[in-house]
């Protein structure tokens, strides 16, 4: 500063130095842009292929400066994880910091070399962009700032479950997958994009995203909360659902998904029952003096007596059999679900006030009428227990009989005669629990495993959960695809075997079955028994002639409102037998239930019958 | 079933004795009168809870009943009915639906679907072959046609079957 002389005004003629500029050329820039860097973050490109509409990068975007927008002409699939939501710019809040790039799953969005945007007052609007693969201006400019491995914030790897090797888990009935530590379901939340997209998908609507974020806080107990808001089976859930979540999760459109349904088998293996009890609470709220019957515990009868305990109803549920669960019990062997965790989850929903009266038939010790009789409103959860036949020749002998039934014997612990050889047909989840704990009771009894699957279906077209095959063909037990059975053969009053023909094809070009066989490819499966696990169906005798008279009905099932209530206003329906098997999705439609007869409990028409 | 039901003894018997197109096709309707009425008859016997499958199964039959009653007024049908034509002799597999389960009084939904099936093969089958033994032309067409009803009848049954037997088992 000491070198200017700021006192010295200088000349009076200094101003007219400025006139030398009249003879100098303009300086001019073309209007065109000049060519950006390789990775420069310009305008955003989306590729609308690959864009599943999860609002990931809305959420991670901290200036707020996107929002997504409704497209109602793209598809909307819930189930696949599919949005029909697109992402808008708003780039007077934009300050290209690119997260939305790292972070989006799928990849669909990157930064374009396109940077020039200029407009008047009245077209302030056109700095808010839908963006598409094609660029600002529709002249692509190229990909500037783009996802690759180094700036990529997407963890496409999921922590690895460790699991008994078939040959240590072959010779009993001990649970195969170990869980996950505190370490593994931290790193594992820690995947998590907290999207939603396995909210939309799950029957139950879990809070699923909440309660990943509540482990990777190591936050327990609020994860407990979270899950039990929606699902009282969570230790059930966690270990068989069906986890349409994962196959929704974005992060599973590029990598592995988050392993939600181990997450929430973490969270609940972390408390005793009595715990999760004192965790989730119950309202407190005098008894409204209703009285309500379910006939059933499985995951629909249990769930609608929780919730309606918590409202304070009397509940009492009816089970037929010793112990209570329903088909998580007698249906899943104890290698997939072990039983001292369903009984956890029933714990937690006898803790809520639930009585459970077992050996109780409905229909044989007491009549459906006088439950109708007892109590305000009855609730039918019947699930589907009977095994369905293939009725070919020879299916009626001793020794052919129902997976439903083998399945009940093991879980009872009935002695039967174990097969040395065994032929299942099925292709399904319940054809490999019959044939995986037939394996094992061979394996304990003459120390080999000699089971064949004979499945209908060609593995493109399985009905089984992979990791169910892989883990069957691991423990030995043969699996036959395009299998059709033509008879159980039988000699000297002995089942010898299944005959088999070949299916070309079992679809036609509607994907309406229509099998086709190659008849010179038939086939003898050894076999001294015979194990059908083709379906199916609920047992309703208990209703007797005169209520399925008066019941309507729908193609064979019950016909219910969307909240399971029958055309019998006293009556609700719920579970497998009104919406086939799946644990998750019995779990709500018994909320559903229970919501709606809470809502009758609690009606005027119902109080002045009262009164 | 009746001695003149669709795929008894005495029904393949009326048709190898029929001479013309108008008499095959008189037998034709015969057939699904008697399977109409038979799954008429069996509805009320039936649990609420299967009933529906055969009400199904007797308005699929009174809509082809209905359909080849109107075939046999057509004026061009008409011209066709003196024409004659040779009858095949039915394959075993035609007979194999002689043996058709006796359903007896409160038939499950299986069995009337398997014996719904029995019956829509025995048609697809017999009419596939008369469509097989006659000249190209209208009369031909008029085969082929019966033979892709049938057809389709039994696809859609197939699919139910599916649906309904194997849907619990996964």
């Amino acid at each position: 500063m000491s070198r200017i002389d700021y006192k010295n005004a200088g000349s009076i003629l200094n101003p007219l130095k400025s006139l030398s500029f009249f003879a100098r050329p303009a300086v001019t820039e073309p209007l065109e842009p000049r060519r950006a860097a390789l990775r420069y973050r310009g305008f955003h490109l989306n590729d609308w292929e690959k864009c599943v509409g999860c609002s990931t990068c809305q959420k991670v975007c901290d200036n707020a400066a996107i929002t997504m927008v409704r497209v109602p002409s793209l598809p909307e699939d819930p189930l696949q994880g599919v949005r029909n939501l697109r992402p808008a710019i708003d780039y007077g809040r934009c300050c290209w910091c690119a997260l939305c790039v790292d972070l989006c799953p799928t990849g669909s969005l990157s930064l374009s070399r396109e940077y020039v945007h200029i407009c008047n007052d009245d077209e302030l609007s056109s700095y808010f962009v839908l963006p598409d693969p094609n660029g600002m201006h529709k002249a692509f400019y190229g990909e500037g700032w783009n996802k690759t491995a180094e700036n990529d914030l997407v963890d496409p790897h999921r922590q690895p479950m460790g699991e008994l090797e078939a040959e240590a888990r072959i010779g009993h009935f001990g649970e195969i997958l170990n869980g996950y530590d505190r370490q593994q379901a931290i790193i594992e939340a820690s995947r998590c994009v907290q999207c939603g997209m396995c909210h939309d998908a799950c029957p139950t609507q879990m809070d699923a995203p909440e309660y990943i974020r509540a482990i990777w806080q190591d936050d327990l107990e609020e994860a407990v909360r979270q899950i039990y808001n929606t699902n009282p089976f969570a230790h059930t859930c966690g270990r068989v659902c069906t986890h349409r979540c994962e196959t929704a999760c974005s992060i599973g459109k590029r990598g592995e998904p988050i392993a939600i349904r181990w997450l929430k088998r973490y969270v609940v293996d972390a408390f005793t029952p009595q715990q999760i009890s004192t965790i989730v609470g119950k309202p407190a709220l005098p008894p409204s003096g209703r009285k309500v019957a379910v006939i059933g515990s499985g995951p629909a009868g249990l769930t609608t007596a929780y919730d309606l305990a918590r409202q304070g109803h009397t509940v009492t549920v009816f089970e037929g059999l010793d112990k209570p669960g329903g088909m998580p019990r007698w249906g899943i062997p104890e290698y997939r679900l072990p039983y001292d965790r369903l009984d956890a989850d029933i714990a937690v929903i006898e803790a809520m006030g639930v009585e459970i009266r077992c050996n109780t038939w409905i229909g044989s010790d007491i009549s459906l009428q006088q439950l109708h009789q007892d109590y305000d409103a009855v609730m039918l959860a019947l699930g589907l227990q009977l095994g369905r036949s293939t009725r070919v020749p020879g299916s009626d002998h001793a020794r052919v009989v129902k997976a439903v039934e083998v399945l009940r014997w093991v879980t009872g612990g009935e002695s039967f005669d174990v097969p040395r050889s065994a032929v299942v047909i099925g292709g399904g989840n319940v054809a490999m629990d019959a044939a995986r704990s037939l394996a094992r009771l061979q394996r304990q009894t003459y120390e080999e495993v000699r089971v064949t699957v004979c499945a209908l279906e060609d593995f493109d077209h399985f009905l089984a959960d992979p990791a169910e095959v892989r883990e069957s063909t691991e423990e030995g037990i043969v699996i036959l695809d395009g299998r059709g059975p033509q008879e159980c053969v039988i000699e000297n009053g002995t089942v010898v075997g299944l005959r088999t023909l070949k299916v070309d094809s079992i679809f036609d070009e509607q994907h309406r079955f229509a099998p086709k066989y190659d008849e010179s490819d038939r086939r003898l499966h050894e076999g001294e028994m015979i194990i059908e696990a083709i379906g199916q169906m609920t047992d309703t005798e208990l209703l007797g002639d005169a209520l399925t008279e008066a019941l309507a009905w729908n193609r064979g099932r019950l016909q219910v409102d969307a909240y399971g209530r029958t055309s019998e206003p006293w009556l609700w329906a719920a579970g497998d037998m009104v919406h086939g098997p799946d644990v998750v999705h019995a779990v709500a439609d018994g909320h559903r239930a229970a919501h709606s007869i809470h809502q009758y409990l609690t009606s005027e028409a119902l109080q002045e019958t009262a009164s | 079933m009746t001695q003149n039901a669709e795929g008894h003894v005495s029904g393949r018997d009326r048709l190898r004795a029929s001479k013309t197109v108008g008499e095959i096709l008189e037998t034709a309707i015969s057939f699904e009168r008697t399977a109409r009425d038979f799954y008429s008859a069996l509805s009320g016997k039936v649990s609420k809870r299967i009933r529906w499958l055969v009400d199904e199964l007797a308005e699929e039959e009174q809509r082809h009943f209905d359909l080849f009653t109107e075939l046999m007024q057509r004026d061009d049908i008409a011209t066709q009915v003196q024409a004659r034509i040779a009858t095949p002799v039915a394959d075993p597999k035609f007979s194999d639906c002689i043996h058709l389960p006796d359903l007896g009084d409160s038939p499950d939904d299986q069995s009337v679907l398997q014996y719904a099936l029995g019956r829509e093969h025995a048609a697809m089958e017999q009419y596939g072959e008369l469509a097989a033994s006659t000249e190209p032309g209208p009369i031909r067409d008029l085969f082929v046609f019966l033979a892709a009803e049938e057809t389709q009848h039994k696809a859609e049954l197939e699919k139910l079957y599916y649906e309904i037997v194997h849907s619990g088992g996964v």
